[in-house]
């Protein structure tokens, strides 16, 4: 137990002293600030939104339609005076009018945003066309697509013969979308808000199992290829050897993590006096509430997949002697954990599909994927209970077959062994 | 009588079919040093491996001061310098030596203290600078050899198993581990290592066992293999004008068997029967001027030369074992 605990320790001490463990432990938190703050900072400094007016109104509907639009879009917030050039132009003539505009758009003294183009078809509600800079802005899309709908439906109004400052008051519609999560612990903060939080929790969970389990395979490369491990190894078992450094470098990332967290919270918490600084009003950030059982289940799930990524990185650095053999020998631990992250989008757009529950059962992806569904919809304590079983199973098949490939990799020099013969290790030792 | 610090039985150990021990048995008697000597391949490194408890052996038992069980069998009393030596590179000399303290059961300030005494002991403090503060890494290769040296001897083992001690050392750091060696011993230590220079090992062995191709050729004191290996040796130094006569005489087998021919000294062993006094007579009447002619025991690197044979030499003389 003595020797387990020196190495432990010294796994611990000598990561938590490198350079590279002390700066990221401590940039992180600064990182983290500045993705609150500076979004806050900036949004707040931006006074006006874009102003979508500047643009060509090709109007080929022989109405008033343009000129509608012009006002609709005129302002912004501002209330600036509409600078929508509106050329009404007859249908036949409207491809040489389209090539005008093209090149109002590409010219390099103040170009236009773009030119919209509105017909026959605009007028009987089913289309009109955007052509611009901003075409991938969501937002301006939508913005535009708005005002057309709006202009048009007040023109059809007007021609029913309702009064221009009646249509106004009608139309005047301003709805938006307030979405919750409904759970066991009744109503929730947004459902958007929920799923980036889960998101950024299984991005975490899968950087760490990859960088860490990349330091174990490289130490124990080096620890092979500087030839100590037979120091070492006739002080203390190679299960005990493999034990110490998963548990020690198991610890220096919990550190890492706890230290993000606890320092992401406080800088959350305090974002009102940092805010203040800059002469900006806070706002309320939803996040999801993390009680204290899900905080522990997540930290379970951490520790099984850490143990389980962590003794076959292990294993794999066992049977490479020089830097060119790591990638080859990492890869076939790398691509589990790929394939759980390649999996995070489909599951994010529906985490109740049988392929998102099955993905999360399997003791390879549940580290990072059980974690993303829980924090996401209500998953029964059942299912909950199944996936750990699973999973701890998993890390015992995975640590009794890392375990009796170390043994033997440790002492082998010379050419990296197949698949095959590693089989046969595992075999022969059991 | 005390039990021995070393007893090994009918050992074997192959690898995908080679044969690397074969049914080996020694035993290594406490308070002695002891040579595990053989060519490249012989299986040393395998036996000693077996001994730590690194690797098992597929038959046969060891057991040290007695303990045959393979858990922690006397693991905080054997001090172990491997053959290919490494530390962590990154790693501060005090800390490595107190991590290696710590794993064979040497903590806290009574770990310091050794590490500071062997740190002065082998000038690693004291001089311009602390080597203890520095990392592996920035040292030179002797001076990492030195920090593994006190590795394998900061938990004060009754058993030290050197394998190569001498490979790759300095003249001087050579002398320090040879003077190490002799310390240890004087302390009622039992000292355990594998080479391939005989010299050394005759100069400080007690008892000696040469294996090759994984089987054991002789084992014995000193004294004892030379008695059993002895026959007539002659040592004889000739001025530098060696008339020609001389090669008829050393070629003629009825006087001598065979002559190991170093230039200044020549090594012949006699011919059954045959006469020192006649082969003296022969070369004064050849001529030669013979400044030593001495009846010597035989050396142990002729002894392992008879007993292993040319082919398993050649692979040994050049590297390890």
């Amino acid at each position: 137990m003595a020797k387990l605990w020196a190495i432990i320790k010294r796994e611990y001490l000598e990561r938590v002293r490198s350079m590279w463990y002390l700066l990221s432990t401590a940039l992180a938190p600064i990182f983290f600030g500045v993705i609150i703050i500076v979004p806050m900072v900036i949004s707040s400094r931006t006074k006006a939104s874009p102003d979508l007016s500047h643009v060509v109104i090709l109007d080929a509907t022989g109405t008033q339609l343009g000129i509608r639009v012009a006002g609709e879009l005129a302002g912004g917030i501002t209330g600036a005076p509409s600078r929508a050039i509106v050329r009404a132009v007859a249908p036949s003539e409207l491809a040489a009018a389209e090539t005008t505009a093209t090149h109002e758009v590409m010219r390099a003294n103040d170009p236009m945003l773009g030119y919209l183009v509105l017909d026959s078809a605009t007028i009987a509600g089913k289309t009109e066309r955007y052509a611009g800079r901003n075409a991938s802005s969501l937002i301006d899309v939508k913005e535009i697509e708005g005002a057309v709908r709006h202009s048009l439906l007040a023109q059809r109004l007007e021609h029913e013969g309702l009064q221009a400052s009646r249509i106004k008051d009608l139309t005047s519609v301003n709805l938006e979308m307030k979405s919750e999560r409904l759970s066991d612990r009744g109503r929730e903060v947004g459902g958007l808000a929920n799923a980036l939080f889960s998101y950024l929790i299984a991005f975490l969970l899968y950087m760490m199992l990859m960088l860490y389990g990349q330091q174990i395979l490289r130490g124990v490369m080096e620890e092979k290829t500087s030839r100590v491990a037979e120091v070492v190894i006739s002080s203390v078992s190679t299960d005990t050897l493999l034990a110490g450094k998963v548990i020690g470098v198991g610890a220096a990332s919990l550190t890492q993590i706890l230290v993000w967290v606890i320092s992401s919270a406080l800088v959350f918490k305090g974002r009102g006096i940092i805010l203040a600084r800059f002469d900006v009003v806070n706002v309320p950030i939803p996040i999801p509430h993390i009680g204290l059982g899900v905080a522990l289940l997540l930290l379970t799930f951490f520790v099984l997949g850490f143990t389980f990524y962590a003794a076959l990185f292990a294993a794999m650095g066992s049977t490479v002697t020089n830097e060119q053999d790591v990638q080859q020998a990492s890869l076939p631990v790398t691509l589990l954990l790929v394939a759980s992250i390649v999996f995070i989008q489909p599951i994010l757009l529906n985490p109740t599909s049988t392929f998102s529950r099955v993905m999360s059962w399997l003791p390879f992806s549940a580290p990072i994927l059980m974690p993303l569904r829980m924090t996401m919809v209500q998953v029964s304590w059942t299912e909950l209970a199944g996936t750990l079983a699973g999973l701890i199973s998993g890390c015992i098949v995975a640590t009794w077959i890392a375990a009796r490939i170390y043994r033997v990799g440790m002492l082998m020099y010379g050419k990296r062994p197949t698949f095959r013969e590693m089989g046969r290790w595992v075999r022969r030792s059991a | 009588m005390a039990e021995p610090a070393l007893d090994i039985q009918n050992i074997r150990k192959s690898f995908d079919g080679h044969v690397a021990v074969r049914d080996l048995s020694l035993q290594v008697p406490r308070g002695t040093v002891f040579g595990l000597l053989g060519p490249n391949g012989a299986g040393k490194t395998t036996t000693i491996r077996m001994i730590l408890d690194i690797i098992e052996p597929d038959s046969g038992t060891i057991s040290v001061f007695g303990q045959s069980s393979i858990q922690g069998r006397a693991g905080n009393r054997i001090g172990y310098l491997p053959e290919e030596r490494g530390l962590y590179k990154k790693m501060q000399v005090r800390r490595v030596l107190k991590f290696l303290a710590e794993l064979k059961g040497v903590r806290g300030r009574d770990a310091d203290k050794r590490i500071e005494m062997w740190l002065a002991r082998l000038s690693l403090t004291g001089g311009d600078k602390d080597w203890g503060n520095a990392r592996v890494e920035e040292l030179s290769r002797g001076m990492q050899q030195k920090v593994q040296f006190i590795g394998a001897l900061i938990h004060e083992p009754e058993l030290v198993i050197l394998d190569e001690p001498f490979s790759g050392l300095d003249p001087m750091n050579a002398q320090a581990l040879k003077d190490t060696v002799v310390d240890l011993r004087r302390e009622g230590r039992t000292v355990v290592f594998s080479t391939h220079l005989m010299e050394n090992a005759e100069r400080l062995c007690d008892a000696v066992c040469i294996i090759a191709h994984g089987d054991k050729v002789l084992d014995g004191t000193i004294a004892a293999v030379k008695a059993e290996h002895g026959g007539h040796y002659v040592a004889i130094a000739l001025g530098q004008d060696r008339p020609s006569a001389v090669g008829d005489i050393f070629a003629d087998r009825s006087l001598v068997n065979r002559i190991d021919d170093s230039n200044r000294t020549v090594e012949v062993e006699l011919a059954p029967n045959a006469n020192a006094q006649l082969l003296l007579r022969k070369l004064i009447d050849a001529g030669a001027t013979v400044e030593r002619f001495e009846l010597v025991q035989p050396s142990l690197h002729r002894i392992f030369l008879d007993t292993v044979g040319a082919t398993g030499v050649e692979a040994g003389m050049s590297g390890h074992g």
